[in-house]
């Protein structure tokens, strides 16, 4: 946790650098860059660690998520959603799950993006509209109802029976590779597999007969 | 390092997609926020499959980025027709159905 | 820190150094033998003024790129225009980090292998760093401003996916047969039951037509024909950042015959070396050199076709891809499937 609190002062130095001088790139870039060198001799000893690497990529993970929702420009929501997914399957790699970790980059990153990707090309979406946000009531609600699902999330983490420590190695060999994947998904659950593909090759013909321009 | 940071990473990963759907107006930005969520139930997936040491939860997080490309796939294509027809993709100006 | 961290970092960095100076120098005389096969071809010298033979040449243009102006179009998305070129260089550079040049090597008391990275799902590595590639094309076209860009991008993004997947079939054919994710248990597999194109070559002819249409050469080159959309999606760069796009189409060229090499053709394997009786860093840096003149021969094929056969138009392109190549590739799995089930691969 103390290299989350790190991270987040090397932004906010660099949001206060951008706030007193604007337009300053330099002074901005070597702010930031002094106060990560700071945090990497503070840290060194847990460069190779687990928990440094994890810290670190999830910073980068729900800074880009914040991005997706905050920016006004689709294609780099598009784009920070991309790198999202990155740390996601580099998260994937941590747990031991690096079949699915290369096939979300395959896959998610490296397909459903840019379906993304091509549609706003298509459309030719620039920067837009403003945020919806409600007043009044819905504003009250919504910071209520926020604050009671972060208290139901920390009392559920705080009584959850039986911590889990991870360490590498702690899985025997063939956890996570693509022999025990393929295994399961041919063996246990082939009929979910089959289901699968019928329902990808529906979901195909859905899409392009929905896209066509006309029906004839 | 615990379980309990991949958890909390996924919920707060959730929460911001769910306030994405909210909040945005562009149809588009909505489904990636869709896709967001989707993402951080995965991770949750992986997370206790790495605790339980079984390798469904790795299944199951496969089957929901299967789900997620058909969803993604179909989704897209009716915003095209819908760009076709109203010349917006905002989801406040596709309203014929309302009362 | 682990005591075993510090001399793999240095054995790692020293093989990444030594594959990206490698690659480097492949490019920029890649353009050389581009110019010289085409120039035969044609019928006439190529460049022969600038060093013995020319091969100064590719120093020359690189000089030339550096010192020209750099212009950024008005109105263009600045960030992403200067984005674009590095999200189409790094994943073509990045591809080679899984491909095995050569056995291992015995040096200061370690067993080195030739590979930067031996990863469990190399082959997937492969096919998810060219997925990524794909974003720079779409980006640059996008990000430009400019319609012709924009239109190309669009048309070269689809090309690449479209013959994603063709490459992708072929690939499994080959993982069939091999039963293992590895690129090094690949070679290995055709080590001991010959190579892979004498009974997939079906499966090649997919594989390399389908690389022909990923790295976006003849007869595949629509998007960036000059008679077409101008340049496509290149069109508004200039100076290095032009080079970049460039430097990329060679790089994906280098990779996708490396990957041909490795899965077809042996790798690095010479058949026989074993009755000579060399020592093994002598037989290693032997298989190294067998590996690169394979490579060499597969991009003197890329520059011999592209000098050869007309362009496809873009629906002709797209036919072929989808609706030709794809029943093909399936087709061709069940052949492997048939064969590897008998028990003869």
């Amino acid at each position: 946790m103390h290299l989350l609190t790190g991270l987040v002062i090397v932004v906010m130095a660099a949001a206060l650098v951008r706030a007193v001088a604007p337009g300053r790139p330099i002074l901005t870039a070597f702010a930031s860059g002094i106060a990560a060198a700071a945090l990497l001799v503070a840290f060194h000893q847990d460069l190779a660690g687990t928990d440094f690497w994890a810290g670190t990529i999830g910073f980068l993970a729900i800074l880009s998520a914040l991005v997706v929702v905050i920016h006004p420009n689709p294609m780099v929501s598009v784009l920070s959603l991309i790198l999202n997914l990155i740390c996601l399957a580099l998260f994937y790699l941590l747990l031991q799950a690096q079949t699915l970790a290369i096939l979300q980059v395959i896959v998610y990153a490296g397909a459903i993006m840019v379906l993304f990707v091509f549609v706003i090309m298509l459309l030719n979406l620039r920067a837009e509209e403003g945020l919806r946000i409600g007043r009044g009531v819905q504003r009250w609600g919504a910071i209520l109802g926020g604050g009671a699902f972060a208290a139901l999330l920390l009392w559920a983490l705080r009584h959850r029976q039986g911590h889990a420590w991870m360490e590498p190695g702690r899985h025997a060999g063939e956890f996570g590779t693509a022999a025990s994947l393929g295994g399961l998904l041919f063996g246990q659950y082939v009929f979910a597999t089959e289901a699968a593909s019928v329902l990808l090759i529906a979901a195909m013909v859905g899409a392009v007969l929905l896209a066509k321009r006309r029906l004839d | 390092m615990r379980i309990d940071f991949f958890l909390v990473m996924a919920a707060l990963l959730f929460t911001i997609g769910c306030v994405g759907v909210l909040v945005r107006r562009n149809i588009i930005v909505m489904l990636m926020c869709i896709e967001l969520m989707l993402n951080a139930v995965n991770l949750t997936f992986i997370a206790f499959s790495h605790e339980s040491q079984s390798m469904t939860g790795q299944v199951f997080a496969l089957f929901v980025i299967t789900v997620a490309a058909c969803e993604a796939a179909v989704g897209l294509a009716i915003v095209l027709a819908l760009y076709r027809r109203r010349r917006t993709t905002d989801a406040d100006d596709a309203s014929l159905l309302r009362w | 820190m682990d005591p075993r961290l510090p001399a793999l970092l240095i054995e790692s960095s020293a093989k990444i150094a030594l594959i990206f100076f490698v690659n480097l120098t492949a490019i920029a005389y890649l353009t050389w033998l581009e110019r010289r096969v085409s120039a035969w071809i044609q019928d006439r010298r190529g460049p022969n003024r600038v060093g013995p033979f020319g091969l100064l040449q590719p120093l020359a243009d690189g000089i030339k790129f550096i010192f020209k102006e750099a212009i950024t179009p008005p109105q263009a998305h600045v960030v992403l225009y200067l984005l674009a070129p590095v999200i189409i260089f790094v994943p073509a550079m990045a591809t080679f980090s899984v491909i095995p040049f050569g056995p291992t090597l015995e040096l200061f008391g370690r067993t080195i292998p030739l590979q930067v990275a031996d990863v469990d799902s190399g082959v997937l590595v492969i096919l998810g760093l060219s997925s990524l590639g794909v974003y720079g094309v779409a980006l640059a076209g996008w990000s430009s401003n400019n319609k012709y860009s924009l239109l190309g991008g669009l048309r070269s993004s689809a090309q690449l996916i479209s013959y994603e997947m063709a490459l992708g079939f072929s690939i499994v054919g080959v993982l069939m047969a091999t039963g293992s994710l590895r690129l090094t248990d690949v070679i290995t597999h055709q080590m001991d039951h010959g190579w892979n194109i004498l009974w997939q070559f079906p499966g090649f002819l997919i594989f390399i037509i389908a690389a022909f249409a990923e790295t976006n050469r003849l007869p595949f080159d629509l998007p960036e024909a000059e008679s077409e959309l101008v340049a496509g999606y290149h069109t508004e760069y200039s100076g290095m950042r032009f080079s970049m796009f460039y430097m990329a189409e060679y790089a994906n060229m280098i990779t996708a015959s490396a990957l041909a090499v490795t899965m077809y053709f042996g790798g690095y394997h010479v058949p026989g070396l074993q009755a000579l009786g060399l020592s093994p860093n002598v037989a290693a840096i032997v298989q190294v050199a067998a590996f690169t003149l394979k490579t060499g021969f597969f991009l003197f094929v890329y520059v011999w076709v592209r000098w050869t056969l007309p362009r496809f138009r873009y629906d002709q392109l797209m036919n072929v891809g989808w609706k030709g190549l794809l029943p093909l590739a399936m087709a061709h799995i069940l052949w492997v499937a048939f064969i590897v089930l008998m028990g003869w691969a």
